[in-house]
């Protein structure tokens, strides 16, 4: 049973994204295959040089770095909002792949849900 | 520092409804502030001139968006205090 988890909201101004980040490494880290895909304003996610430390926070770009070591299958970005928020693939962390969302993609998994 | 009639502090990203909203409430006598998720419209810079919008520089660190305006137009806390105590309104989108 594989499981997309989608999150369309920005890093930093609200903790929904957090915790479907923190869902699908629960999912991972009990063998269930699990990616993660970023649409919208959510694609700033995946953005490379984030320093959140002068908000206190700690940075997401480091723990999404570190998702394909606990099993999160793939980080996947949706070309049409990294073109709105003027993202090139060399722009995202390294692994992060650029793809479109749609029914092919949403169709080779067997649960979508949503953050937030 | 610039005198301002109206400082727009906007905290909201660019596909919220509301920063379309406050975007064409900018008087030209006003300031356009962005803070928190609102300095993602660093990546589609708003049409209004320069000298009168601004992004909070933590917030842009914390996005990874320093490099995409102009250090002029960055303000840290104390500037955006300063900012906000010499607008004459200050309206929070």
């Amino acid at each position: 049973m594989s499981t997309l988890i989608v999150i369309d909201q920005p890093p930093y101004g609200s903790w929904e994204g957090r915790e479907a980040l923190d869902m699908a490494f629960s999912l991972a880290a009990f063998d269930q295959p699990v990616s993660l895909l970023f649409c919208g304003a959510g694609v700033n996610w995946l953005r490379q040089g984030q320093d959140a430390a002068r908000v206190q926070q700690k940075s997401v770009e480091r723990n999404l770095a570190a998702a394909p070591i606990f099993g999160v299958e793939a980080l996947l970005a949706d070309g049409q909002a990294c073109l709105r928020y003027g993202l090139a693939a060399t722009d995202l962390i390294e692994q992060a792949s650029i793809t479109d969302f749609g029914p092919e993609l949403t169709g080779r998994f067997d649960h979508v849900a949503f953050a937030g | 520092m610039i005198k301002l009639k109206t400082l727009h502090l906007l905290n909201k990203p660019p596909e919220h409804s509301r920063q379309a909203l406050c975007l064409s409430a900018v008087g030209p006598e006003d300031g356009l502030l962005l803070i928190e998720n609102g300095v993602l419209a660093v990546t589609q810079p708003p049409q209004i001139a320069a000298e009168r919008w601004f992004a909070l520089g933590p917030d842009l660190e914390a996005r990874g968006l320093t490099g995409l305006i102009s250090e002029d137009q960055v303000l840290s806390f104390e500037g955006m205090v300063e900012l906000t105590a010499s607008a004459e309104n200050v309206i929070s989108w």
